[in-house]
């Protein structure tokens, strides 16, 4: 066998290889099955000429042995495995191809680094978070950064503020991270505002929103919850409240709204996740935002963000009949639905919240649409339960990019 | 949530460390109820492998929620249309991996806060499913919809016979009471005989 091994390559001494590039460049996985296998491999190793890169070497029956071949020897080695019965499989059809690959993901990576120095495509800290709303509203004029309470720890409650002008313009609402867990809403609402930042001006649709209305963003609508997720508890979803009497901590901030407070679908016991607090605003991040909006008194629209399960929600869910405006909102639900997919695909289920999720009182968007706001919705968004509230960062960029598409379709009808 | 009870068995039934079943859509459903039984719930599922993303696979399904038992895990009778990616190596792969590990494989958040599952921990995630799968068929009741929101802890035992063992601690979650609720259970595989759950229970004490 050695000698057949020596006759098959001596015609191979006398090429030179030189390795600027890899184009043709194999790697083969080898399956030793005995001993001598390995000595066969080992004899192969050692014909310099050959210029085989073993990425993993052979030592033992047992263990994979990984080769880069060149071009120029690819059929031959393969050949010679074959002849002695040698199983092998390819890891890596065009090295080369490999390599471009990872050539452009590098440049596309410093080219984000260089636009914005923020990583929207990752999750950040509360503080990071803060520190890029501070960013935004220095780079644009007409962003500006505005504190419309403090949670029950104390930490500010951060609104950003999107106006191109005029006073009292008509609003738009939207919030995020209400309920700490769902991580994906945070990071999206942080993406939508730096869209909207940077696409005034250039994006025709955008532009004639601004012109005409103002946008109030919430990303972070329950800091001491989100905190809470990082630190210690990445399931934690309500408020950090103490309640009087009780063990257990907080307040589910979607079910402490005036809206059919202290119905079904929300808990009276303090240990629940639903728990719907002591009284109707009893949660000071419900109530910054409930006084914030009937001051203002000019808010058209009311968009809340939750995950997940991929819906678009209008009212009501404190009860299961139809809101006045039902069929304005159905259709306006399933254009934006439809938007949503045009990007890639995903699929929101378009209703009201008692039909389409469950029965669940005091919650904001009621709120909001008991109060004279017609255009109320909230959307859960990815995905369907695969990762859940623990949503792969890299997909947060295109959830944010989806669920703006039906923010936008909404925000269009709404101007 | 019936179709979710569905899939729960048949995460449990079919699923294994290669191979993760998930709902791709609920094509259509009935309820029937019958005096005296409960309601039954007639379904047509398209799933999906994990691990064979390009393709759907149809399947029906019977669900019989019993009448007036909160106790008693739901009838689930369940027909998958068609072949699924084949797991052999894989699996065998997995199974002697396992069996030749010096220490007991022991894993914590999985996936982790950002989603992540280290690719060599994907197996141990998939049986998770398998677990969780069990756990979710047997909890089903028409105002529950669960879902495997983490793996917290996982151990695994080392056997005299032929049996993987794997401890899991599961996280799941309740849609309707939006509760994450803690749940121990152990999971016993085997290649050719495929899982079985012969321990499991609510995770006393609360967060």
């Amino acid at each position: 066998a050695n000698m057949k091994l020596l006759l098959i390559f001596s015609a191979l001494l006398g090429v030179s290889l030189c390795l600027e590039t890899f184009v043709g460049h194999q790697v083969l996985r080898i399956k030793t099955k005995n001993e001598e296998e390995v000595k066969q491999l080992q004899l192969l190793e050692s014909l310099e000429h050959l210029e085989l890169d073993f990425w993993i070497n052979p030592s033992a029956p047992a263990l994979p042995v990984d080769v880069r071949i060149p071009a120029v020897s690819v059929q031959s080695v393969k050949a010679f495995l074959e002849s002695q019965g040698i199983e092998y499989s390819i890891l890596i059809e065009d090295l080369q191809d490999v390599l471009d690959k990872e050539r452009q993901d590098m440049a596309e990576s410093a080219q984000r680094q260089r636009s914005s120095s923020f990583d929207f495509g990752t999750y950040h800290t509360l503080d990071e978070i803060n520190k890029e709303l501070d960013h935004l509203a220095s780079e644009y004029s007409f962003v500006e950064k505005i504190q419309i309470g403090e949670s029950y720890e104390k930490r500010p409650l951060y609104v950003l503020k999107f106006s191109t002008g005029g006073s009292k313009r008509p609003a738009i609402w939207l919030d995020a991270g209400i309920h700490s867990r769902e991580w994906v809403t945070q990071a999206s609402a942080l993406w939508i505002a730096n869209k909207i930042a940077s696409d005034y001006g250039t994006d025709a649709s955008i532009t004639s929103l601004l012109d005409k209305m103002d946008l109030f963003l919430l990303p972070v609508a329950n800091p001491d919850g989100f905190v809470y997720t990082h630190t210690s508890n990445r399931m934690w979803r309500k408020t950090r409240s103490k309640t009087p009497g009780s063990i257990c901590v907080g307040v589910d901030p979607n079910r402490n709204w005036d809206a059919g407070f202290g119905g079904p679908g929300a808990s009276n016991k303090p240990c629940s996740d639903s728990y719907h607090g002591p009284r109707a605003n009893s949660e000071v991040e419900v109530k910054s935002v409930v006084d914030f909006i009937k001051n203002h008194g000019n808010f058209k629209a009311f968009l809340t963000l939750h995950s997940y399960s991929q819906l678009l929600m209008y009212p009501y869910g404190y009860k299961c009949t139809r809101p006045d405006d039902y069929a304005e909102l159905e259709s306006l639900g399933r254009a934006a639905a439809s938007s949503i997919r045009s990007l890639y695909g995903t699929t929101f289920q378009v209703g009201t919240i008692c039909k389409t999720i469950y029965q669940a009182s005091g919650g904001s968007i009621d709120w909001s649409y008991d109060n004279g706001i017609k255009y109320s919705f909230a959307f859960e968004l990815r995905d369907t339960g695969r990762y859940g509230f623990l949503l792969p960062a890299n997909q947060i960029i295109p959830a944010a990019q989806e669920t703006w598409l039906g923010l936008k379709k909404i925000m269009e009808h709404v101007r | 949530r019936a179709a979710a009870a569905a899939v729960g068995y048949l995460q449990y039934r079919r699923g294994g460390p290669g191979r993760g079943l998930e709902l791709r859509a609920l094509r259509r459903a009935r309820r029937q109820d019958i005096d005296d039984v409960g309601h039954k719930y007639s379904l047509e599922l398209e799933l999906e492998d994990v691990l064979d993303k390009g393709r759907t696979v149809n399947c029906t399904a019977e669900v019989l929620y019993h009448l007036g038992s909160k106790s008693t895990a739901p009838d689930v009778q369940a027909t998958v249309q068609g072949e699924l990616r084949s797991t052999e190596e894989a699996d065998k792969e997995f199974y002697n991996r396992m069996r030749s590990l010096q220490k007991e494989l022991v894993a914590e958040n999985i996936p982790d806060s950002h989603g992540n599952v280290p690719p060599e921990l994907e197996p141990i995630h998939l049986l998770a499913w398998v677990a969780s799968g069990y756990v979710i068929w047997q909890n089903s009741t028409e105002n529950t919809k669960f879902h495997l929101a983490q793996v917290k802890r996982v151990k695994q035992v080392k056997r005299s016979d032929e049996d993987l063992q794997f401890d899991y601690v599961l996280l799941l979650h309740e849609m309707v009471s939006q509760e994450v609720i803690p749940w121990e259970v152990t999971v016993l595989w085997h290649p050719q005989r495929g899982a079985r759950a012969p321990r499991d229970r609510r995770q006393p004490g609360h967060a």
